[in-house]
C-alpha cells in the first residue's frame, strides 16, 4: 500500500477537542448577552447618563439657593415690621380660639350623629323608595293591588329603625328609635345646623384670617422668588431623582402635527434638556450654565429655557419643542438623531444664528414678531433690499399683483356691460314682436334684469376704480422711477454704477449684477434711451448750501438717509447715502425732489399703458394737471398712477429751502470724481439689446421703466423656500463639495465649532446668498444669458446675510395645524396689519413705536443731552393719547393746515418735520388701528361727550392754569409767534379735538411714567384720598375746592378758547428752553 | 465612486451583506478548493493502489484508512452545530446591537432617488435589464434560473464527488457553478452595487458618481447595423403587407444571428463536454432528454455574457426584434 500523504494523521471528526472553541464562543455570548443588557438600559438611553448628571448639579445648586434664601426669610422673618403683623395676626388668631374651638366640638357632635344615622337613614330611603315605586307602577284599574301595595308602604313608614344616638354631652343613647319620616327630618336639620355653624365659625376667626393674608403678602413682598421650604422640596426631588423619560404627548383636536409623523406630537426633548421641565425647574428659577457649575458648550441641555416670556405664551404642554426648533422629538438614542441633522430627516434642528427661523411658520403674517429679531431683521432686508422684486413671498407687499387683478377685472366688467347693453334692445324688440303677452313680459322682464344687472356693473366697476386708486398709491417701487432718468442723472454716470453699484455706494440697496462691458453699455443706453425729455425740468436758481445743510440735518432727513462715508457716516439705512449724490444728479432734479418727491414728469396711464404728456390733456381741452385729486385719464377716465412709487415723503418745504438743500447735496461729491465719456449711449442700435438685458435681469421689479411696467416678478417664489427638498436645491458642481463639509473657497465648512457637510438649505442659502453666481462656478453656458441671473445681494453689516437665511429657512410649508398659525381676530391683528405699515414708510426712524424700541434720530449726535428734546415725539401711548379721528386727519395732513404747510401741525416748535407721506386710505386706517391696538383701545371708537366746565371753575382753573407753580404757558405753544419762539410743547388749542381726556389725566398727573425723560414736570398733582390735589401753592380761589384738581385742569385745558388763551399769555412768564424730550 | 462614496455605500446599514459577500464568497471558495485539492490527492494515491483500490476503502473516495468511516450524529455532527449555531447568534446580536434599521425619510413620490437601486440580492436582476427586455431580463431568465435549478439533479448522473470535496471528480459542474454563480449572478450584484452609480451610469472605481454626468451613447438594434429595411422583402410581399415589410425583414433577420448563437454555442459546450475521457463517460451515459435540457440551460446561460459583451462593447441593443419582444 501506498503511504497515504501526512496531513490527516487522525480522524479529525472523532479526534479533536470542541472544548476551547465551545469555551471561547460561550465566554463571547455572554459578553454579548451582557452588552445587549447594557445597550437596553444605558446605550440606547443615553439621556439617563445627562439626568443623574443633571439632578447632581441641581441638587448641589439648590443647597446653595437654600441657604441663601433661609437667610434671606430669617432676615425677613425678624424684620420689625413682619413681627407686628405677625404679632397681630397671631393676637387675633388667638382671641378666636376659644369660641372656635367651641364651635369645632359642636360640629363634632353633628358630625357623629350624622354618621349615626346614616345607615338607617339610607336604608329608609331605599325601602320607602322601592315601595313607592312598587305602588306607582300598578295601573289604576287594578284597585285592589294598589291598595295592597300602599298598605304596604304605609306599614314600611310606620315602622321603626334603631339607632344608637350620640349626644352633645358625649354618651351614647342605645337603639334610639327613628320612623322613616323622623330619619328624614333629622337629617336634614343636622346638615342645616352644621352649615350655620361652620359659616358662624369663618366670621369668628375673619379679622385674624385678614391679619394673616397681611402678613403673608408682607411676606411676598420681600422675599421674591421661590420660598425655601419650596426650595427644599425641589432639592428633594433632585437627590431623589429617578432617571425616567419626560415626553410631552399632544393631539390637537381633528388634526395632526405632521412633522412628526402624523399622530400627533411627541416630544421627548425634555429627557435630556431636563433643565427645561417646569415641574422640577419651576418658571421663577432660571438656571444658567454657570448656576451648575458648568462651561462647556456641550452643557448647554441643563439650562431652562432662556425665554421664560416666550414659554409663558408658547406653553410646553400645548408647543412642545420641535415645532419650534426643529429636530426629532421622538428620537432618544443618540444626540444627532435627537436633533435631527442626519440625511433622512426632514426638519433638523435650527443652528443657533438661526433659532427665529422656527417662529416664521406659524408668523407668517408678521411683519414684526415680538422675541425674534433676527427674523425681523431678515423680513425687513428682504423687503428694502429688493428681494422682493424679483421673488414673490406670500403676503408681502402685492398690491401690483393686485392692480393687475383689479384692471382685468374692470376690463371683463367692460366687456360684460357692453353685451348687456346690446341685448337689451334686442330682447325689448323680441318682446314687441311676441306671439302673445306671455312671452312679451317675459322677454320685457328679461331686459329689465339686464338694465339693473348694468347698474349694478357700474358701481362695480367704480369700487375696482376706487380700489385701484388705492393700490396706485400704495404700490412703492424699491428703486428710483428709470423714467426721470435722463432728466436727473449724469449721463456717463449710468454705466459706471451699473457696472460699480457697491463701489460708488457701499450701503446701497441695489444688488451687484455679474455683467460684461457690454452688456453693461448695453443696459445703461437703454435706461437713456427710454427716459423723458418733456416737459423739460424747470430751471432753479442755486440756493444756499450752508442752510440747506442745517435743514438737512435738522429736518428729520437722517432719520432714513446716511450721509458721509465709512467711519464718518451718519443716519439711517431705510434710504441712500446722499455722500456722493452730487456726482451723479442734476440740481434741478434735487430740487424737485426734495420739494415734492412724489411728483411725476409724466402720469402713467396703466389702462393705455403708456406715459401721458401735455398733448394728451390739450386734446380734451383740460389743463396738464395731475394729482390725487384728478387722477382719472384724460383719454378713457380709468385711474392714473400720478405719483412717483417711492416710499420718501414730502416734508412740504418751501421751494427756497429745497433750493437750499439740493444746493447742499449737490456739492456731496469726491472731488477727483470724474467718469468716462459715454457716446455709446445715444447709439440707437443697443437700445433693443438693452431692453432684452433689463427684462431678462428683472430690472423693472424695482424700478420703474419704460415699457416694462407690467413686467412680473422673474425670480422664484420663496413662500416655501425652506422646505424646498434638497434635490431640489441645485449645487451644481459644488454638490460633491457640500456633502463633504468642503466650502466653495476650498476652506472646510464649520458650523458650532464642529466640521460639517453644507449640504442642506441653510448652506444653499448662505452661499448663494454670499455669492449668487457660486452654483455657475465652472459651468460652461453656450448662451451668455443662461448663467444665474441673480445679482449679489448688498448685505453689508455682519448680521445681514444670517438674517436673511434665517426668513428663508422659516419659510416653509406650515407642518403645522391651522389652529397653530398666528392669526389672531383680536385687537392683535390690527397690530400684525399696522407694522407692515409702520416699517413701510419707516415711521421708527424717527419716533419710538413700540417699549424699548429705538429710533435711528435717537442715537444721532445732535438729538443728544439737552437736545432730546428736539426729538420727535414717543408713540408708545399713541392710541390712548389721541382721539383716531383727529389722528385720522393729521396722518393725511401733518401740517393740519391747507394753507400753511409749511410747518409741523402739532409741534410746530419742533424743527424735524412730520412728513406728508400721501398714505392711502386703507394704510392711514391701518395706522390708526394700530396705533388704537398698541394701546388697548376698544374698536370701533365711541367719541365721548366733551367735558364741561362751569364759569366759576373756569375762573379757579384759570389762577391754576397761570400759577407760577405751574406755568403752563411758559412751554406749550399758544399761536402767538413772539411767544412761541421758546415754547416746546403743544398748543392747548388742539387738545379739544386731538386728546383724550383719560390719557390727559393720567398724563399731567404723572408724564414720565408714560414717557420717562420728557421735559413736561412731573410731581404736579398728589394724590389726596380719591383725588388729585396740586402739589405746589394752591392759588387761593382753589383753597376750598373739594372736587379733582387735575380733572378740572384737563377739563379746562379741553374748554380753552383762543381769545382765553391768548389773554392769557401775557400772564406767564416765558422761559428758556429747558431739557428733556417734548411729550405730549 | 471615489473613496467617500465606497465608504458611504460600504457603511449602509443595508449593505452589510454585500460588504460580507465580496469576502465570504472567495473565501469559501478557496477554502473549498483546499479542501477538495487534498481530496485530489488522497484519491489519487488510493486510486493508484490496487490494495487500496480493493479495500473498503472505494478507490474514488478519499477516506483515510485511520478514519472511522461512519459517526453517530449525537455527538459528532450536533456539537459542530451547536457551536455555529452560539456563532450565528454572536453574530447577529452583535449586528442587531451596532447597526440600527437604514430608515429612510417618508417617500415623496414628487422626489425620487438617483439611482434607485433594488434591495442588494436582486441588484444582478436589475442589471440584467440593461441588457434584455424587461419581459426576458424580468420574468423569463428568473424563470429559467429556477427550473434550471430544479433540473440539476435529473440532469446531473455523475454518482461521484458525494459528501466530500472533491475538484477533479466534479470539474464540469464546478465549473457551470463557478461561471453562473460567482461570474454572473455575484459580479453582476458587484456591478449594481458598487459600478452603477446616477442614472444608471456605468462608472469606474475612482471616478466620482456625479449626478450631473452627461453621457452621450447610442446603441443600435444588430438589424440596424446591417441595413435591414425590407426592401427587398416588400418586392416579394402582397401590396397590402407591404408597409409592413420593414417589420417582418427585421423578424427574419433576427433569427440567423441566433441561430447562428445556438449553434456555435452547442458546438462549445459540447467540446467541453467532450474534453476528458470521463466527461465523454458521463456524456455517453446521459439520456436525449437530459442532454437536449443541459444544452438548452447552458447555451442560455452563455447568452447572457455574450450580450454584455455585445452591449457594452460593441454597442448593440437588440438582435432579434419583434413586435411583441426583443432578444
Amino acid at each position: 500500500m501506498a503511504d497515504l500523504p501526512p496531513n490527516a494523521p487522525k480522524d479529525p471528526i472523532v479526534t479533536s477537542s470542541f472544548s476551547t472553541p465551545l469555551m471561547i464562543c460561550s465566554v463571547l455570548l455572554m459578553i454579548t448577552v451582557a452588552w445587549s443588557l447594557w445597550d437596553e438600559m444605558y446605550g440606547l438611553r443615553p439621556w439617563r447618563a445627562y439626568q443623574t448628571r443633571f439632578a447632581k448639579a441641581y441638587a448641589t445648586y439648590l443647597d446653595k439657593e437654600v441657604g441663601r434664601q433661609k437667610k434671606l426669610e430669617s432676615d425677613v422673618y425678624s424684620a420689625p415690621e413682619y413681627k407686628k403683623l405677625a404679632a397681630e395676626a397671631d393676637f387675633l388668631e388667638a382671641a378666636a380660639k376659644a369660641k372656635d374651638d367651641a364651635i369645632a366640638k359642636q360640629i363634632a357632635v353633628l358630625d357623629s350623629q350624622r354618621a349615626a344615622i346614616g345607615d338607617a337613614f339610607k336604608d329608609a330611603r331605599g325601602k320607602i323608595g322601592h315601595l313607592v315605586y312598587m305602588l306607582e307602577i300598578v295601573p289604576e284599574k287594578d284597585k285592589s293591588e294598589k291598595e295592597s301595595r300602599l298598605k304596604d308602604l304605609n306599614e314600611a313608614k310606620a315602622g321603626t329603625w334603631k339607632v344608637d344616638w350620640p349626644t352633645a354631652d358625649g354618651s351614647i343613647e342605645k337603639d334610639k328609635k327613628f320612623t322613616a319620616d323622623q330619619l328624614n327630618d333629622t337629617f336634614t336639620s343636622l346638615m342645616a345646623e352644621r352649615a350655620k355653624l361652620v359659616a358662624e365659625r369663618g366670621d369668628n376667626d375673619a379679622a385674624g384670617k385678614v391679619a394673616r393674608a397681611k402678613a403673608n403678602v408682607y411676606l411676598s413682598d420681600h422675599l421674591p422668588g421661590l420660598s425655601a421650604a419650596a426650595l427644599e422640596g425641589l432639592r428633594t426631588s433632585a437627590r431623589d431623582w429617578d432617571e425616567t423619560l419626560i415626553q410631552i404627548n399632544v393631539n390637537p383636536s381633528g388634526s395632526s402635527i405632521n412633522n412628526l409623523g402624523g399622530a400627533g406630537l411627541v416630544d421627548r426633548c425634555q429627557s435630556c434638556h431636563i433643565g427645561t421641565d417646569q415641574k422640577l425647574v419651576p418658571p421663577q428659577l432660571t438656571l444658567t450654565k454657570a448656576d451648575l457649575g458648568m462651561a462647556k458648550s456641550n452643557d448647554a441641555p441643563f439650562t431652562s429655557h432662556p425665554e421664560p416670556d416666550l414659554i409663558k405664551t408658547h406653553t410646553l404642554e400645548r408647543f412642545g419643542c420641535s415645532p419650534c426648533h426643529g429636530g426629532n422629538g421622538r428620537a432618544i438614542d443618540s444626540v444627532t438623531r435627537g436633533h435631527g441633522r442626519y440625511e433622512h430627516w426632514l426638519w433638523p434642528l435650527y443652528y443657533r444664528e438661526n433659532f427665529d427661523a422656527g417662529c416664521q411658520q406659524c408668523h407668517a403674517a408678521d411683519m414684526v414678531t415680538d422675541h425674534a429679531e433676527v427674523l425681523n431683521h431678515g423680513r425687513q432686508l428682504y423687503r428694502q433690499r429688493g428681494c422682493i422684486g424679483c421673488h414673490r413671498y406670500q403676503g408681502f407687499d402685492n398690491q401690483d399683483e393686485q392692480l393687475v387683478s383689479a384692471r382685468q377685472q374692470i376690463t371683463q366688467l367692460g366687456s360684460d356691460k357692453l353685451q348687456d347693453e346690446l341685448d337689451i334692445p334686442r330682447l325689448q324688440k323680441l318682446g314687441d314682436n311676441a306671439p302673445d303677452n306671455e312671452a312679451a313680459n317675459r322677454y320685457y322682464a328679461q331686459a329689465n334684469n339686464l338694465t339693473v344687472s348694468v347698474s349694478r356693473i357700474d358701481a362695480q366697476s367704480a369700487e375696482l376704480e376706487r380700489r385701484s386708486h388705492t393700490l396706485l398709491e400704495e404700490i412703492k417701487k424699491v428703486g428710483p422711477d428709470l423714467k426721470d432718468a435722463r432728466l436727473k442723472l449724469r449721463k456717463e454716470w449710468i454705466p459706471y454704477w451699473i457696472g460699480h453699484t457697491h463701489e460708488f455706494r457701499p450701503t446701497t440697496k441695489m444688488p451687484q449684477f455679474r455683467l460684461a462691458d457690454d452688456q453693461v453699455q448695453a443696459i445703461a443706453a437703454f435706461v437713456w434711451q427710454s427716459g423723458i425729455t418733456s416737459p423739460v425740468l424747470e430751471h432753479q436758481p442755486a440756493g444756499n448750501a450752508t442752510h440747506g445743510k442745517e435743514l438737512f440735518e435738522e429736518r428729520g432727513c437722517l432719520a432714513c438717509h446716511s450721509m458721509g462715508e465709512g467711519a464718518n457716516k451718519m443716519g439711517g439705512t431705510f434710504a441712500a447715502n446722499l455722500s456722493r449724490v452730487g456726482e451723479k444728479e442734476n440740481y434741478d432734479y434735487i430740487v424737485r425732489w426734495v420739494h415734492n418727491p412724489r411728483q411725476r414728469t409724466r402720469p402713467y396711464c396703466p389702462y393705455e399703458k403708456r406715459d401721458l404728456g401735455p398733448e394728451d390733456y390739450a386734446k380734451h381741452n383740460l389743463p396738464y394737471v395731475f394729482d390725487l385729486d384728478h387722477s382719472k385719464c384724460p383719454n378713457d377716465g380709468h385711474e392714473l398712477a400720478v405719483q412717483q412709487p417711492t416710499v420718501m415723503p414730502s416734508l412740504r418745504l418751501s421751494i427756497e429751502d429745497a433750493r437750499d438743500i439740493a444746493s447742499y447735496l449737490i456739492t456731496q461729491k469726491h472731488p477727483d470724481a470724474s467718469y468716462a465719456a459715454a457716446d455709446y449711449m445715444d447709439d440707437p442700435a443697443l437700445k433693443p439689446k438693452g431692453e432684452e438685458l433689463v427684462k431678462h435681469f428683472g430690472c423693472a421689479g424695482c424700478h420703474e421703466i419704460s415699457g416694462l411696467e407690467d413686467e412680473g416678478r422673474i425670480g422664484t417664489e420663496l413662500t416655501n423656500e425652506g422646505s424646498k427638498p434638497i434635490e431640489r436645491l441645485d449645487f451644481a458642481l459644488y454638490t460633491e463639495d457640500a456633502k463633504r463639509g468642503v466650502l466653495p473657497d476650498g476652506k472646510p465648512s464649520i458650523r458650532n465649532g464642529h466640521e460639517v457637510a453644507w449640504f442642506d438649505s441653510k448652506g444653499f442659502f448662505e452661499h448663494k446668498l454670499e455669492n449668487p453666481g457660486v452654483y455657475d462656478q465652472g459651468k460652461y453656458h453656450s448662451n451668455p444669458m443662461d448663467a444665474l441671473r441673480m445679482p449679489k445681494p448688498n448685505l453689508y453689516e455682519p448680521g445681514d446675510l444670517e438674517a436673511l437665511v434665517t426668513f428663508l429657512l422659516g419659510s416653509t410649508d406650515p407642518t403645522l395645524p391651522q389652529e397653530y398659525m398666528y392669526k389672531p381676530q383680536d385687537r392683535r391683528r390690527y397690530v400684525q396689519e399696522g407694522w407692515w405699515v409702520v416699517t413701510k414708510y419707516n415711521c421708527i426712524g424717527c419716533h419710538q413705536i413700540g417699549i424699548g424700541q429705538r429710533s435711528i434720530l435717537m442715537d444721532l449726535p445732535m438729538y443728544q443731552a439737552e437736545n432730546k428734546q428736539n426729538l420727535p415725539p414717543v408713540l408708545t401711548t399713541e392710541g390712548a393719547r389721541v382721539n383716531p379721528e383727529w389722528l385720522k386727519g393729521f396722518l393725511a395732513n401733518p401740517s393740519l393746515s391747507t394753507t400753511d404747510t409749511n410747518r409741523n401741525g402739532v409741534r410746530s416748535y419742533l424743527q424735524v418735520r412730520m412728513p406728508t407721506f400721501y398714505l392711502s386710505d386703507d394704510e392711514i386706517r391701518k395706522l390708526v388701528l394700530f396705533f388704537e391696538a398698541m394701546s388697548s383701545q376698544p374698536e370701533p371708537y365711541i367719541q365721548p361727550k366733551p367735558p364741561a366746565i362751569t364759569d366759576t371753575e373756569r375762573a379757579m382753573a384759570r389762577d391754576l392754569f397761570t400759577s407760577p407753580a405751574a406755568p403752563c404757558l411758559k412751554c406749550h405753544a399758544t399761536g402767538n409767534a413772539e411767544h412761541d419762539k421758546n415754547a416746546i410743547a403743544p398748543n392747548f388749542l388742539l387738545a379739544k379735538d386731538r386728546l383724550q381726556t383719560p390719557w390727559t389725566t393720567r398724563w399731567i398727573t404723572d408724564p414720565a411714567k408714560i414717557i420717562p425723560g420728557t421735559a413736561m414736570p412731573s410731581g404736579l398733582f398728589k394724590r389726596d384720598g380719591d383725588h388729585w390735589v396740586f402739589t405746589g401753592p394752591v392759588p387761593t380761589a382753589l383753597q376750598h375746592y373739594t372736587g379733582d384738581q387735575a380733572d378740572l385742569l384737563v377739563r379746562y385745558m379741553f374748554n380753552l378758547t383762543p381769545q382765553e388763551q391768548a389773554a392769557l399769555v401775557g400772564r406767564t412768564p416765558t422761559s428758556t428752553k429747558s431739557s428733556g424730550n417734548g411729550g405730549n | 465612486m471615489d473613496w467617500r462614496q465606497i465608504w458611504e455605500v460600504v457603511s449602509t446599514p443595508d449593505n452589510v451583506p454585500i460588504v460580507a459577500l465580496l469576502f465570504l464568497v472567495p473565501f469559501y471558495t478557496w477554502y473549498a478548493f483546499r479542501q477538495a485539492i487534498a481530496n485530489d490527492q488522497l484519491i489519487a494515491i488510493i486510486g493508484s493502489d490496487p490494495g487500496y483500490a480493493k479495500s473498503k476503502y472505494r478507490k474514488t473516495q478519499p477516506w483515510d484508512p485511520k478514519w472511522e468511516r461512519e459517526v453517530h450524529t449525537w455527538p459528532y455532527l450536533m456539537r459542530m452545530e451547536f457551536l455555529v449555531a452560539i456563532i450565528i447568534t454572536i453574530i447577529l446580536m452583535v449586528w442587531s446591537l451596532t447597526l440600527n434599521a437604514p430608515l429612510e425619510e417618508p417617500s415623496n413620490p414628487n422626489v425620487t432617488m438617483n439611482p434607485a437601486k433594488a434591495p442588494w440580492y436582486f441588484l444582478g436582476l436589475q442589471e440584467m435589464l440593461v441588457y434584455f427586455d424587461p419581459w426576458i431580463a424580468g420574468v423569463i431568465m428568473p424563470t429559467l434560473i429556477i427550473v434550471g435549478l430544479m433540473a440539476v439533479p435529473y440532469i446531473d448522473n455523475n454518482p461521484l464527488g458525494n459528501g466530500y470535496y472533491t475538484y477533479r471528480q466534479r470539474r464540469f459542474a464546478i465549473w457551470t457553478f463557478l461561471v453562473g454563480f460567482i461570474g454572473l449572478w455575484v459580479v453582476m450584484i458587484v456591478i449594481g452595487t458598487f459600478i452603477r452609480g446616477p442614472g444608471w451610469m456605468w462608472f469606474w472605481p475612482g471616478q466620482t458618481w456625479d449626478a450631473e454626468r452627461v453621457d452621450y451613447a447610442v446603441n443600435r438594434n444588430l438589424d440596424e447595423v446591417f441595413g435591414i429595411n425590407g426592401h427587398w422583402l416588400a418586392h416579394l410581399l402582397p401590396a397590402s403587407s407591404a408597409p409592413n415589410a420593414a417589420i417582418w425583414a427585421r423578424v427574419i433577420f433576427g433569427i440567423f444571428p441566433l441561430a447562428i448563437f445556438f449553434v456555435l454555442a452547442g458546438l462549445l459546450i459540447h467540446k467541453i463536454c467532450m474534453m476528458s475521457e470521463f466527461s465523454q463517460k458521463l456524456y455517453k451515459r446521459m439520456s436525449i432528454l437530459q442532454l437536449v435540457t443541459m444544452y438548452t440551460f447552458l447555451i442560455l446561460m452563455i447568452s447572457l455574457p455574450v450580450k454584455i459583451l455585445l452591449r457594452l462593447v460593441f454597442t448593440i441593443k437588440y438582435i432579434w426584434v419583434t413586435p411583441w419582444f426583443s432578444i
